[in-house]
């Protein structure tokens, strides 16, 4: 019997090895933190890079004057790339598609889906303020012809069609297609394209940056318990989970 | 309060705030001095048998002279030193000038103690692409079907991709396969000859590599990006780090107008009520006090914080002091008043001398004196706009300590940004030092630099 404890006691440390994982305690992890060096510089250009992308103009303006950080794009197409967004925001897709179209041809030459969303977006429209026969005829001539060409375009074309089917359109179940989000959905597409037509990056970067941070910390988790921040709105660390 | 502790204690942290004094060319060195690990540059002519093989002078090639009899024989040579390991890939090519008479010629990776007369991966714990078969060899005499074989001219490659934890190899720029790394501990680029007037080049980088190397190394970061991209935030996160950024360090205008703009998107305001409150702190006054040093305007900053938070300019030896007088002085001299600068140095600068930590920094202000045209000079980045900006988010930090709400007076001295960032780059640096120091660590300076993600 006292052989088997000792056999016992004899594994149990190899198993704590491969089973536990490195304890870093929150005060060895804020000591860490201290010695980590992020410039101001950096942080503005960041800030400057969402302020430009998501077209916040003025306050990239007011961001340049105050922090002396420059913009990485010329500030005058944001107001024209915003004009575009804006029209499509407010359900006014012809209008968008024609400053679009002033703003360079080459976007919608270029990118068929993103011509097809904005047409389905525009029939999407004339639904839903009821005018069904007026739909019915756009989606004939503009967008069948481009459901035969593409199968994707063709399923689309479908679940938009069929909202015509539905006499209480918000609660059929293709209601989703009338929510503000399809609106916005279409909206960044189109705002992605002129941002990469202006050679431009169609992201800001900080999306990403944060989206890194939850990979990274869910990467050191397979190696070791440490303080994490889960809510990034105040980037409080959390007591390692141990 | 918080500036006495900070100067009795580590009077340095109040440098660590956000920017730092340092010119862009000292952080560029820094960055890349973080991940310099030795690299290879030529082949080790001590550890390698020499009894069948010759390496050349400039110990860039190996020729086999003897007549081999078996299998001990093989002359084997390791690069210099092993792989660098903090990188996304390591890479390095030979170049078969001569395939001799039975191209028994490999390419792979070793560890220090290996027996240099075995091929690569004949042995355990190496790694081989072999000439002759084309096979690979991984610590077993008996190899596995891999790609083609290789002989004279051709130029053949190695590499070991820290990401994926792989080997690669290449001919003729083409990617020939990859095969799990699974090898622990430092790795030896090695190259092996085996019959009679074999004889081959390597190259660990000085020249351009035939394999992109680069666009490889791309693609790999194109698909931990794509992973990572498919991550999801809640969707009005960016908006309130954003708008606390511009909070906490009083950018006032830029704030208004993101909040104006955003009305619509984003009708109501985030709801950390405590931070949003620690955030608005003072805002107007520090709105102010940001304006004037970004102007130049020290004489008035100083006025105000005597009026508004005389504690905090109370103590004259105190950092945040140190740092006005010397703006003051660099402001001197950026209008040129020379004398001026001298006559203020003398006043008011004097009194720093006695404090150690602030002699370096002294000197480099002091040393813009000496110069005819200051701008052009090593100390030139005093002058910039960053310089003024550093010392105004200096000023702005200790009037964030005077919040009495704020008990952690070490954690109002950042952003929620700041932190953020902070967190990302610690996790992906200690999650290199539990892998072995491989793999490539965060750090925002390199990735803005990169940009290009759309492409």
């Amino acid at each position: 019997m006292s052989h088997f404890y000792y056999l016992l006691g004899h594994f149990n440390p190899v198993e704590t090895v491969t089973m536990s994982k490195k304890v870093i305690t929150r005060e060895e992890w804020e000591k860490k933190l201290k010695d980590v060096n992020i410039r101001k510089e950096d942080m503005n250009k960041l800030v400057m890079n969402f302020l430009v992308t998501e077209g916040y103009v003025e306050a990239a303006e007011k961001f340049r004057i105050e922090s002396g950080t420059e913009p990485d794009i010329d500030l005058a197409t944001i107001t024209d790339r915003m004009a575009v967004k804006k029209a499509l925001q407010s359900g006014n897709v012809e209008d968008a598609i024609e400053k679009v179209n002033d703003l360079n041809p080459m976007i919608l030459d270029t990118n068929p889906q993103l011509y097809f969303h904005l047409q389905q977006q525009r029939m999407i429209e004339l639904i839903r303020c009821g005018k069904v026969e007026e739909a019915l005829e756009f989606a004939q001539e503009e967008l069948a012809p481009r459901g035969e060409e593409n199968q994707s375009f063709l399923e689309e074309l479908e679940r938009t069609v069929a909202l015509l089917a539905f006499d209480d359109i918000k609660n059929c179940p293709y209601g989703d297609l009338l929510d503000v989000s399809q609106r916005l959905k279409t909206a960044s597409e189109l705002n992605a394209a002129i941002l990469t037509s202006q050679s431009h990056e169609k992201d800001p970067k900080l999306p990403s940056l944060l989206k890194m941070l939850i990979w990274a910390q869910n990467q050191l988790d397979e190696k070791a318990a440490y303080p994490r921040i889960t809510n990034f709105t105040t980037a409080a660390l959390e007591d390692p989970a141990v | 309060m918080v500036v006495n502790q900070e100067s009795e204690g580590n009077p340095i942290d109040l440098f660590r705030l956000a920017s730092r004094w340092r010119s862009g060319a000292e952080w560029k060195k820094i960055v890349e001095e973080m991940d310099s690990d030795p690299v290879p540059s030529h082949l080790n002519t001590i550890n390698s048998s020499g009894l069948f093989h010759i390496v050349s002078m400039d110990k860039m090639s190996v020729l086999y002279t003897a007549t081999p009899q078996h299998g001990h024989d093989v002359g084997v040579v390791q690069a210099d030193c092993p792989a660098p390991t903090k990188r996304l890939a390591y890479y390095f090519e030979m170049k078969v000038k001569d395939a001799g008479q039975k191209g028994q010629i490999a390419i792979g990776f070793t560890m220090q103690h290996f027996k240099m007369r075995r091929q690569p991966g004949w042995e355990a714990n190496s790694c081989g692409y072999h000439g002759d078969d084309g096979y690979l060899y991984r610590g077993q005499g008996k190899g596995e079907s891999f790609g083609p074989t290789f002989t004279t001219n051709d130029i053949v490659g190695a590499g070991i991709n820290y990401a994926s934890q792989e080997f690669f190899f290449t001919k003729n720029a083409k990617l020939v396969g990859t095969v799990a790394k699974d090898i622990k501990g430092p790795l030896y680029p090695t190259i092996a000859v085996h019959s009679q007037n074999e004889q081959v080049t390597v190259n660990f980088g000085k020249k351009p590599f035939l394999f992109d190397i680069e666009g490889y190394m791309l693609e790999e970061r194109l698909k931990q990006q794509a992973v990572i991209e498919k991550l999801s935030l809640q969707p009005d996160v960016n908006y309130s780090i954003v708008r606390s950024y511009l909070l906490h360090y009083g950018y006032q205008d830029t704030l208004r107008s993101f909040e104006i703009a955003s009305e619509n998107t984003y009708p109501s305001v985030p709801a950390n009520g405590f931070d949003d409150q620690r955030d608005m702190y003072a805002l107007d006054r520090r709105n102010t006090l940001r304006q004037l040093i970004k102007n130049g305007n020290i004489d008035s900053a100083f006025q105000k914080l005597h009026e508004w938070y005389p504690q905090v300019v109370q103590d004259e030896t105190s950092i945040v002091c140190f740092l006005l007088y010397s703006q003051r002085f660099i402001e001197y001299i950026r209008v040129g008043q020379t004398g001026d600068a001298v006559k203020y140095a003398r006043s008011q600068l004097s009194k720093f001398y006695s404090v150690k930590s602030y002699e370096d920094l002294l000197e480099d202000i002091g040393g813009l004196l000496a110069y005819e045209a200051p701008e052009k000079s090593c100390l030139g980045y005093l002058l910039d706009i960053p310089q003024r900006e550093f010392v105004a988010d200096a000023v702005n930090a200790v009037v964030l300590s005077t919040n009495p709400a704020v008990k952690d007076a070490e954690s109002c001295m950042y952003s929620c940004l700041e932190k953020l960032l902070k967190q990302l780059t610690l996790c992906s640096l200690e999650k290199r030092a539990l892998n072995e120091d491989q793999g490539e660590a965060f750090y925002l300076h390199r990735e803005l630099q990169s940009g290009g993600r759309a492409n």
